[in-house]
């Protein structure tokens, strides 16, 4: 019996040693990192504030959201044959079941951006100006995010720590309103254009810099201005940034198109673009906009025929109103590269319009298809341009010299016939307006120009008879925003 | 698309992983084959040794080295005693016969091993010291030995009684003995038989027929690391008739469960070859992916988390632990229930080598009903004028190149065929095309070709299965081995999976008390899915005016990416997709102490999934733009899952009635999963379809996790002389992925029986209940499902760039406080026999709570994350199952009919909810006009007291039969455009609210998509030679949004054909009908149909259909050849048989595939397969 014992035993602990080694189960990641190892290096902090260029990037391609928001209820856009799918923005008929994207994308980049502004000041970089240009980006962008979701929905969830730990409680909040927002937005600006160690542009131009964080702060203090009734002392700190902001290695390009160009990214022009880039990203919404393969007919005459070239894989699902496309001249260079109008011929012989594609992000050829990967533009020059005249008309100077300046390279030798000589206050910001629908068009600022000079009910025709319908201004919040965000209210008007 | 397969490379990759297997079965197959001529061998050779006064097992170890043999005993018989042993020169035999017959021991020998027995006490009365005299036989007897139905039984051994002669009768039953005296008595012995003992007298010949053995009948039923008889279970066990694996060849076994046993529901999700079907057991514990709660399957003993690729001729047994008790000994992971199998292995005493062949053609069991290309045109240009009454644009589509627009020609730039008649085109007529006056303008005449692209994308699929194996073996060693091969075509185009499989094993007894086995099951797939996604309008339902080829006789593209010409993709792709799968385990039971043992087991499952894709140079986006972009990719993905088992049993009685059965043990498991992905662009030629060949790098990715799991558990059966049975099971568990503080959980089970039958004061009571067994159990199970391997602690994840800059980002959230999901489920349950246990029955009813549900919560939107895995709220499920088997006729008349029913109900209700400061806890959900409370309230969603998958959606009343009825109509919120007018044709909607205004308000709850009572009927007759196999199952409450039908009738992708449901659509004014006017993408006009995109949500109630049906699954009809005939040919067993699988679905869904609730989007049909089939038996 002992000899069995003792096997018995044997045998057992053989097992125990087998299992008994301390810690079979703590096994860390291999392909990922936990959140224990994580926030020790400034590698940590780069690979995070990329991250939140590369989520802000997934608002400008996928649902296009950005173009929706900005400029998808203006009079610039219209329906392209029947495809009619995206009509419910320019027809303005969003409401709480059909409200355009939610604000979740956003939130995700404002929680990496507060994930910076926690964790950065605790670790050490190598030098300390590459630690507060980070730290300024990180500003930046939040006080972009807020300023986007202010012109959006009026009051939002103000959060400026990460979402970290969770608790069903913890996680609802309720809408802060807009002034206080502002507040924060203006407040982190001035914490960035602090940080940032000079005036110079990151290499690319499609990272946050103190030019560009000016711009910003213009734009908001614009907003503000008119918006918000800062009047003149929000007009002051505006002009005050841009001029700033324009001393700064900046031109505006002669070859209006070059400046979107796929072949010169970052050029002289770009204060700020979003970096698209082929197995990067996806397609920016060139892919749309520009000529559906299927729309191509046998009958085109030569010139359209070269005009389109080759086409992508989509296209054709919206176009530029023709409200809008009948305001741009032939003299002005700017029309070429914004849109291309095709025409027919019918059996009688008339000319008849067929359709119009945009010609603004054509991106490039690649495989025999087109892929549309130009950078898209946040601020450039010209926008710094045009800011700084709607600055000081409604200061009471006059903004004739950056309309002109506007004007002489979109019509070139043609430009003295078009030269901007200031009237009233009104007919000078009438002018303002008409000239950013000329130079922005599909760059996604349409609709935030037509608020900010309160012009949106005269200008978009399916608002003309609907005045007085102030909520309309903002967007409505998505049902299944609302259903998870408890303590969040619809906005008046859209219950 | 032929490819080489060659078998070759399946032979030396299994060669290379089993090396010590083989060696195993080499030896198990050498020792059997080879016993009796070796034996003499070693009997004979000469030996020359002394022993003066020394131990016999030095004398036997001195043997041992002297004959080159090993002997092999129980220690308990031979004694501790001082012998001597002188032989010089002599045969081994004597030798062994002089040191044995003083110690009452006999041998035989194995090859180089001899075994040592004590001799029976009554044995003779000889003096064992002299030597056995020759005896000379007083003759031969022969005989046949038979089984109730008359057929010659093989392989029974036939022992003179008192001795170790014997022989076992051959192939046809006959033996033939010598016998030594007319005292003799013969011992017929059978597995499966009772033995008898036959006095020969005088004998000559002798007809024996052996009585089946009516206990050996009696249910096993394999349980967590062990077996146990159906009389003594006490918990909730279904096991599979594998008579339903015998005649359709299944792609994936799991099939089989389909409508076969209570409590387990089987949805063929789709007729892709090799797909696995979704099994869930009792309604599954998930709250946010109910269909995905797969249960556990333990395969040999080791656990995997699918069932696939495993050929389901190498099984010998399935059964499914649906209640706590009986899980609990997997506790860890077992909430959604076990599948355990086994595999074949070889027996002792029968030799058998069987082959299997079936030929199985498959069918579309359900198309679509779509229109002709000529009502196609008439409907689509009508649509069209029908939207432009509000959107005047749309009517430049009447005259563009589109499927029903006129602006196509002959020439390759186009994607149809529709287009105005003119001198250019008018010999197409003389080619088969049709013409038709335009019905927006009779002057103009249109002409077309019909394409049935239903008839392009499918055909019948041709199958043929094969499967060959050999088993056998004797006491002392067993071995089976099956090699498979099954190429199983599907109907649609390019569609196939293949599978070569392997199951080989083997048995070895080292020792009188211990036992080795190994274990290999490999299989090899390649599988080729659809070659465009089904959903919608793509390949099924391309519009029927599309062309199929050009003028120049090339094939047609099709218009862009969502309607191609499926065998133009075919063409234009090339796929691989393999997989390697391989099993190989190494086991032993070693018996310690009478009573107790212990089996350790260790084992590797490894699966190799290797695939690669090129896209050739093609019009792959319509027929202008040519793209020679050659994407090319390829995956390597692998998965090793080591595991270790260790079980200590032991059982024994006291005083008979006292029955204890213990169980010990310890698992380990770690998983380590890997996968390498490229892809890359720009090859220069479509004729290299691998990665080399790109100019163009596009993305490489790589990543390697791992999970551990380590767990003891313990179960101890004990039985007061049947009567009264107890079973407690537990298991202590960790795992990694788990937050820090909760790694371990304790699951418990109990489950208790009273075999009532067995009681003195049941003669008292009819004797028509001839078997009662009254069951309760509860237990405590996990699961960690739904979790990832580093989610507790937190995500960065990395991959992606910003202008060539490495992202890091934040992609999950940390919550180290996740826990073990716990279900507790308690289990009433009754087994009952009637008429002599001619019919049983089985019954349970269950309340299972699970709480700590591992829950991807939806997060507020201003979080920045889509969710969280918590353990959120608790859910009750609620069922009762019915398993009734039914002899209905028997016996005498030659006429067998057997029949089983089974039936379960499965209701689940949420519980409760983390608080969240919202009535109910609700999460998500619909909010609308409530007519029970007269006010507006969040009804579906997730909230406590509520059920998952509830469905809400816009009630159509009615059409509007004309503009005037229309015109009171409510307005229509939901309408996109400026002009909600209403006109005939427009749907009437229920305004629930009664306010005038139809918006999200007012929507109705249409039903819940999960069912409500699944089950089935089986079958089985036989009369004389031939069987008849019926199985039917059905299932029932489940509600499906037929998103098809309402996608094609609102032309939803502008791009698809039509159904001809359309026939019946609102044309006229006072058409009276159901189905509203068509409109050229009804979304973006009067919103009559699709309403919510496409959500499964929020749609037109018409198309939210009941998915109730009554499928004929299989009717089988087989014929055994009789044992004369084939008895003649040296044949055991021939049979033939004729089957059909799928036949039939009664069933009023419209759509393709009424099993799977929530929504249809297309989907590859299931096939109609007819099977001939083969088995032969040497």
């Amino acid at each position: 019996m002992r000899q069995y014992i003792r096997k018995y035993v044997a045998v057992l602990s053989a097992v125990a040693a087998v299992f008994s080694c301390s810690g079979p189960l703590d096994l860390e990641p291999v392909s990922s990192i936990s959140n224990a190892s994580f926030w020790k290096t400034e590698n940590d902090a780069n690979g995070v504030l990329f991250a939140m260029y590369q989520r802000l990037r997934l608002q400008y391609e996928g649902n296009f959201n950005m173009m929706f928001w900005g400029e998808g209820r203006s009079e610039a856009l219209g329906n392209n044959f029947g495809a009619n799918e995206n009509s419910i923005f320019w027809d303005n008929q969003l409401s709480k079941s059909n409200p355009g994207p939610t604000w979740t994308g956003l939130y995700t980049i404002i929680h990496h951006a507060n994930l910076i502004l926690k964790y950065v000041p605790g670790i050490a970089f190598t030098s300390e100006a590459n630690k507060n240009n980070l730290l300024a980006q990180a500003y930046t962008m939040r006080a972009f995010l807020y300023y986007t979701m202010v012109k959006t929905w009026g009051d939002v969830i103000l959060l400026t720590e990460p979402t970290e730990g969770f608790t069903p409680e913890s996680v609802q909040k309720e809408r802060t309103v807009k002034e206080k927002v502002f507040e924060q937005i203006k407040q982190d600006l001035d914490n960035a254009i602090n940080l940032f160690p000079n005036n110079n542009f990151q290499a690319g131009r499609f990272l946050w810099s103190l030019p560009a964080a000016l711009t910003l702060k213009a734009d908001v203090y614009l907003w503000t201005g008119k918006r918000l009734n800062g009047g003149n002392a929000d007009f002051t700190v505006a002009l005050d940034a841009l001029n700033k902001a324009e001393n700064s290695d900046i031109a505006l390009l002669s070859d209006f198109a070059s400046v979107f160009e796929y072949g010169n990214k970052g050029n002289k022009e770009i204060l700020m673009a979003i970096r698209f880039q082929q197995f990067e990203s996806s397609e920016n919404w060139g892919r749309v906009t520009y000529m559906n393969p299927g729309q191509i007919r046998p009958d085109f005459d030569e010139e359209t025929t070269e005009a389109i070239g080759t086409t992508g894989t989509d296209g054709g699902r919206f176009s530029i109103s023709e409200i809008t496309r009948a305001q741009f001249t032939e003299e002005d260079q700017r029309k070429k590269a914004t849109f291309y109008e095709v025409y027919t011929t019918d059996t009688a012989g008339n000319r008849q319009f067929y359709t119009a594609f945009c010609t603004k992000f054509k991106g490039f050829v690649n495989g025999g298809v087109r892929v549309y990967f130009d950078d898209m533009v946040v601020y450039r020059y010209a926008d710094l341009l045009l800011l700084k005249a709607e600055a000081k008309n409604a200061l009471g100077q006059d903004p004739s010299a950056e309309i002109n300046k506007i004007r002489e390279r979109a019509y070139g030798s043609n430009s003295p016939n078009h030269v901007f000589v200031a009237g009233s206050k009104e007919q000078n910001d009438e002018a303002i307006l008409k000239e950013r629908l000329l130079e922005f068009t599909l760059e996604g600022k349409r609709w935030w120009d037509l608020v900010r000079f309160g012009k949106a009910f005269d200008l978009v025709p399916s608002l003309q008879n609907r005045k007085e319908q102030d909520h309309l201004l903002l967007f409505p919040i998505s049902e299944s925003t609302l259903s998870l965000e408890h303590k969040v209210k619809q906005n008046p008007g859209y219950e | 698309m032929k490819k080489s397969r060659p078998p070759v490379a399946f032979f030396v990759t299994m060669l290379k992983f089993s090396c010590f297997h083989t060696f195993l079965v080499m030896i198990s197959l050498g020792v059997t084959l080879a016993e009796n001529g070796y034996s003499q061998e070693t009997c004979s050779k000469t030996v020359t040794l002394s022993i003066n006064n020394q131990d016999v097992r030095t004398a036997l170890s001195a043997l041992e080295k002297m004959a080159r043999v090993k002997f092999s005993y129980d220690p308990a018989i031979v004694p501790r005693k001082q012998v001597n042993l002188s032989v010089k020169g002599e045969p081994l035999s004597v030798a062994l016969e002089k040191l044995l017959n003083p110690l009452r021991l006999s041998y035989t020998v194995t090859g180089k091993y001899i075994i040592l027995m004590k001799l029976p006490e009554n044995s003779g009365t000889g003096d064992w010291n002299a030597d056995i005299p020759f005896v000379p036989p007083l003759r031969e007897l022969k005989g046949n030995v038979t089984d109730e139905k008359g057929d010659g039984l093989p392989g029974v051994n036939i022992l003179i009684k008192g001795t170790q002669r014997g022989v076992i009768t051959d192939v046809n039953g006959a033996f033939a003995i010598d016998i030594p005296d007319e005292n003799v008595v013969l011992v017929f012995s059978f597995v499966g038989y009772l033995s008898q003992e036959l006095a020969v007298g005088n004998r000559t010949s002798l007809e024996v027929l052996l009585q089946v053995d009516e206990k050996s009948l009696e249910e096993v039923v394999v349980v967590g690391y062990g077996t146990q008889s159906r009389e003594t279970i006490t918990s909730a066990i279904s096991k599979l008739d594998t008579r339903v694996l015998e005649n359709v060849p299944y792609a994936n076994a799991a099939t089989a469960l389909q409508g076969t046993l209570a409590g387990v529901r089987v949805q063929t999700t789709t007729g892709q070859p090799g797909a696995a079907p979704r099994v869930i057991v009792r309604g599954g514990t998930s709250i946010n992916n109910p269909d995905g709660a797969s249960p556990l399957y333990i395969i040999d003993g080791i656990i995997r988390s699918d069932m696939n690729h495993i050929n389901s001729d190498d099984i010998e047994s399935m059964q499914v632990l649906k209640d706590a008790a009986s899980t609990a000994i997997y506790g860890a992971r077992a909430s959604n229930g076990v599948v355990i199998i086994t595999t074949k292995s070889g027996k002792a005493g029968k030799m058998q080598v069987s082959y299997n062949y079936s030929l199985m053609t498959s069918e579309v069991g359900q198309f679509y009903d779509l229109v002709s290309a000529r009502d196609f045109i008439k409907f689509y240009r009508l649509g069209v004028a029908a939207s432009a009454e509000k959107t005047p644009a749309r009517l430049s589509l009447l005259t563009q190149a589109t499927s029903g627009g006129t602006g196509n020609d002959l020439s390759n730039t186009t994607g149809y065929t529709t287009q105005y008649l003119s001198a250019a085109n008018e010999h197409k007529l003389k080619e088969g095309w049709e013409s038709m006056p335009d019905p927006l303008d009779p002057s103009k005449t249109i002409i077309f070709q019909d394409t049935d692209w239903q008839n392009i994308f499918y055909k019948t699929g041709i199958s043929h299965n094969h499967t060959l194996s050999a088993s056998g073996g004797t006491e002392r060693a067993t071995f089976n081995v099956g090699l498979g091969f099954f190429k199983n075509q599907g109907t649609a185009l390019g569609t196939d999976y293949t599978r070569l499989s392997l199951n080989s094993n083997g048995e070895l007894k080292l020792k009188e008390n211990l036992k080795v086995f190994s274990r290999l099951i490999y299989s090899k797939t390649f599988q080729n899915g659809v070659v465009m996604p089904f959903d919608r309008d793509r390949a099924q339902t391309v519009a029927p005016t599309a062309k199929y080829r050009f003028e120049d006789g090339s094939l047609a593209p099709g218009v862009n990416r969502r309607a191609q010409n499926p065998e133009y993709v075919l063409n234009s792709q090339s796929n691989k997709d393999t997989q390697d799968n391989l099993t190989v385990a190494v086991g032993s039971r070693w018996d310690l102490l009478p009573g107790l043992s212990f089996e350790p087991q260790v084992s590797i499952f490894t699966t190799i999934a290797d695939s690669r894709y090129f896209q050739k140079a093609g019009y792959l986006a319509g027929p202008v733009t040519f793209n020679d972009t050659r994407s090319a990719s390829a995956s390597y993905a692998k998965l090793i899952q080591y595991q270790t088992d260790g079980v200590l049993s032991y059982n024994t009685s006291f005083k008979n009635l006292h029955n204890i059965d213990a169980k010990l043990g310890v698992s380990y498991y770690r998983r380590e999963r890997s996968d390498l992905t490229a892809s890359g662009q720009g090859a220069a030629s479509d004729l290299i379809p691998t990665l080399n060949a790109s100019s163009t790098m596009v993305s490489i990715t790589g990543s390697e996790s791992h999970q551990a799991l380590l767990g003891y558990f313990s179960r101890i059966n004990y039985d007061y002389d049947q009567k009264y049975l107890l079973s407690l099971n537990a298991r202590y568990d960790g795992a990694s992925n788990l937050g820090e503080r909760h790694k371990w959980g304790l699951f418990p089970g109990v489950s208790v029986g009273w075999n009532m039958h067995k009681e003195a004061f049941w003669s008292a009571l009819p004797r028509q209940i001839s078997q009662l067994k009254v069951r309760g159990s509860y237990g405590i199970n996990g699961n960690i499902g739904g979790l990832g391997d580093y989610q507790a602690q937190g995500v960065y994840g990395v991959g992606l760039r910003y202008g060539n800059n490495p992202v890091i980002a934040n992609t999950t959230l940390a919550n180290s406080e996740l826990q073990w999901e716990r279900s507790k489920t308690i289990d009433i349950g009754v087994d009952a026999g009637f008429f002599g246990n001619r019919i049983n029955l089985l019954f349970d009813h269950y309340r299972r709570v699970t709480d700590n549900l591992l829950t991807s919560l939806p997060l507020p939107h201003s979080t920045g994350f889509g969710s969280i895995l918590t353990n959120l709220g608790s859910l009750e499920n609620k069922g009762i199952e019915i398993e009734l088997m039914a002899k209905v006729f028997q016996g005498n008349s030659g006429f067998q009919w057997n029949v089983s029913l089974n039936a379960s109900k499965v209701k689940s209700k949420i519980l409760s909810l983390p608080p969240n400061g919202v009535e109910n806890n609700r999460i998500g959900g619909f909010n609308v006009f409530d007519p029970g409370k007269g006010d507006y309230a969040w009804l579906g969603g997730l909230q406590e007291g509520g059920r998952i998958g509830d469905l809400y959606a816009y009630k159509q009343l009615g059409i509007y039969a004309t503009d005037e009825a229309a015109a009171g109509a409510p307005t229509d919120m939901i309408i996109p455009l400026a002009d909600k007018t209403k006109y005939g044709g427009d749907v009437n909607w229920m305004d629930v609210d009664g306010n005038g205004i139809i918006d999200t308000r007012d929507r109705v709850y249409v039903g819940n998509t999960f069912p409500l009572w699944t089950g089935g009927i089986s079958n089985y007759l036989s009369y004389k030679n031939f069987n008849l196999a019926v199985r039917l199952d059905y299932t029932t409450g489940h509600i499906k949004y037929n998103w098809s039908r309402a996608f094609m009738l609102s032309y939803y992708g502008t791009l698809s054909s039509l159904p001809s449901e359309i026939h019946d659509s609102w044309q006229n004014q006072g058409d009276q009908t159901a189905i509203p006017r068509f409109f050229w993408a009804d979304q973006n006009s009067q919103s009559n149909i699709a309403r919510n995109g496409d959500q499964p949500d929020s749609g037109n109630s018409l198309f939210y259909e009941k998915g109730d049906y009554l499928a004929v699954r299989e009717v089988s009809l087989s014929y055994i050849v009789s044992s004369r005939i084939s008895g003649k040919m040296k044949i055991s067993n021939l049979t033939f048989h004729v089957t059909g699988n799928n036949l039939h679905y009664f069933t009023g869904y419209k759509g393709l595939n009424p099993e799977d609730g929530g929504q249809e989007s297309g989907g590859y049909p299931l096939p109609r397969n007819i099977i001939i089939g083969a088995r032969v038996t040497f």
